[in-house]
Formats: C-alpha cells, sequence, structure tokens
C-alpha cells in the first residue's frame, strides 16, 4: 500500500478536524448542567424578586448559594468520570479548577465594576451584572463553538429589550427569558 | 519507518479511530453520536465498525436502556497503538522520511 504525501497532510487534518470536534463537543457537555443550574438561579431569584415585593434582599443570596453550591457538586460529578492517570484527563481536569477560577475572576469584575459604576435601581443593578455573562458566552462562542455564541446573543438581546422596552416587568422578563434562555441552552448544549 | 496500517487509512475508519482516540481510554461512545460526528450513514458506519472490531482495533458493547437497544463503542488497548503507529507514520511521510 502506497500513500502519498498529499494523502498523509489530508489523512492528518481529518484527524485533527474530528480530535477538535470531540473537544468541542465535551467542552458543551461539561458546559451544559452548568447553564440550566444558572438559568434556575436567574429564573427564581428574578421570578420570586417580581411577585414577592421586598424578597430581593433574601431570594438573590439564596440563589446564588443555590447556584454556588449545586456548580461545584456538578464539577466534581464531572471530574470524577475522568479516569486518572492518562495525560489527557489530568489536564481536563485542570480545565475544571481553571474554570472555578475564572468564576471568582468576574465575580470579583462584578464587585469592582458595581462600586465603580454605582447603579441605583434594582433594575439598573439587575441588567448591569447580566449583561456581563451573555457576553462572556459570545466570546467564548468565537473559541469554542457556535452554539455557545448563539446562546450570549439571545441572552444579551432578551436583557436589553427587557431593560429598554420593559422597564415594569424587567424582573418577571429576566426571568423567563434571561433564565429560560439559559436553561433551554443548556439543554441544547446537551443535545450536540 | 514502519509502513501504514492498512485498515486504519480508510478515510472513515481513520476518523472513527481518530474520535474515539481523542477520548480518555475505555470511554465509550454511543453509535448515533459518532455517526452523527462523522456525519456516515448507518450502513457505511456499520461496515467500517465492522472490519474494525474484526481487527480487534475497537471494542462493541450492545446493551438495553429501557426498551431501547443501545450500541456504544470504545478504542481498544491494540486499537489506540495502532492509531499513534500510523500516525507517527504519516508524520514522518509528512516530514521527509518516506
Amino acid at each position: 500500500m502506497n500513500v502519498t504525501r498529499e494523502e498523509a497532510a489530508k489523512a492528518l487534518d481529518d484527524i485533527n478536524r474530528a480530535s477538535d470536534r470531540v473537544v468541542q463537543l465535551k467542552g458543551y457537555h461539561h458546559g451544559a448542567p452548568h447553564f440550566i443550574i444558572w438559568g434556575l438561579v436567574w429564573l427564581g431569584a428574578n421570578s420570586a424578586t417580581y411577585f414577592i415585593p421586598g424578597s430581593d434582599k433574601y431570594a438573590w443570596p439564596a440563589a446564588l448559594a443555590f447556584g454556588f453550591v449545586a456548580s461545584m457538586i456538578a464539577g466534581i460529578l464531572q471530574s470524577r468520570k475522568w479516569p486518572r492517570g492518562r495525560h489527557a484527563s489530568a489536564a481536563e481536569r485542570r480545565f475544571g479548577y481553571r474554570m472555578g477560577m475564572t468564576a471568582a475572576v468576574v465575580m470579583a469584575f462584578i464587585v469592582c465594576i458595581t462600586l465603580i459604576a454605582q447603579p441605583s435601581t434594582s433594575r439598573e443593578i439587575n441588567a448591569m451584572i447580566s449583561i456581563i455573562f451573555p457576553f462572556l458566552y459570545i466570546a467564548g462562542g468565537i473559541w469554542a463553538g457556535w452554539r455557545l455564541l448563539a446562546i450570549g446573543l439571545v441572552t444579551a438581546a432578551a436583557i436589553m429589550i427587557g431593560f429598554y422596552w420593559l422597564p415594569d416587568h424587567f424582573d418577571l422578563w429576566m426571568g423567563l427569558f434571561g433564565g429560560g434562555s439559559l436553561i433551554a441552552g443548556g439543554i441544547w448544549l446537551r443535545t450536540a | 519507518m514502519e509502513g501504514p496500517d492498512e485498515i486504519i487509512h480508510q478515510s472513515t475508519r481513520l476518523r472513527i479511530a481518530a474520535t474515539l482516540n481523542a477520548l480518555p481510554s475505555g470511554e465509550l461512545l454511543e453509535f448515533g453520536k459518532l455517526k452523527s460526528i462523522l456525519g456516515a450513514t448507518d450502513g457505511n458506519m456499520a461496515t467500517h465498525l465492522g472490519a474494525l472490531e474484526k481487527a480487534g482495533y475497537i471494542a462493541v458493547e450492545k446493551d438495553f436502556v429501557g426498551k431501547k437497544p443501545r450500541t456504544r463503542v470504545s478504542l481498544t488497548r491494540a486499537g489506540r497503538k495502532a492509531f499513534e503507529r500510523h500516525v507517527a507514520y504519516l508524520r514522518d511521510l509528512l516530514n521527509g522520511g518516506g
């Protein structure tokens, strides 16, 4: 059997593409539960704020605590699926730790930007903090895959529409469309 | 330099091996997921998976989830070694070793 240099180059290109596709799918599957968890946080906290006036003081801390704990558990369960001892698995576990540290950096950024901008209404605070995440998804989607980019675009559009056109029902809008788009996005990533 | 692996070199089989090789050792991939990653047909997939299984390069596991049949495949240790050897051969060829 003779293999030409052109055939070898094409074969290596096919191999790289197949490997890249697997890495992309694994990224989608690792991200999916976190999208669903944070979609539920958004849905729950915003809905409570809308339907029970004054509940935002305890609804948001409770929802955020749920989000962090649930995300941590999901991350631990995912890391247990990866067998130890192989180079690729070690890299994947490092990826999990780096994701956790990235979340901490984003939280620090949100605290700083809130202190600097000092939004005056709860609607402004909600919109300003919420809009950061879809743009992270859009930026991440440019590198990781179009599904993540699409989730970011839809969520960012939902936040802007609600902020300008539905100020009186903004919390409900954010719960249904902001949280809903994340939950639907997470389910969509699972099916990839 | 070792020669090419004739079983793995065929385009669809090469992509099947590359996809399974990108997974952690022993991890199983569902037939339907593999088919969708490769954009192949049922018949085409079955033929090439059969050839790889006959060579001992992949393991095929069939079971039921509820009442639904499920087929999952993984790359065997022999398959992983054969794939790595074949990739090394292709790289050598490109680097002027052939």
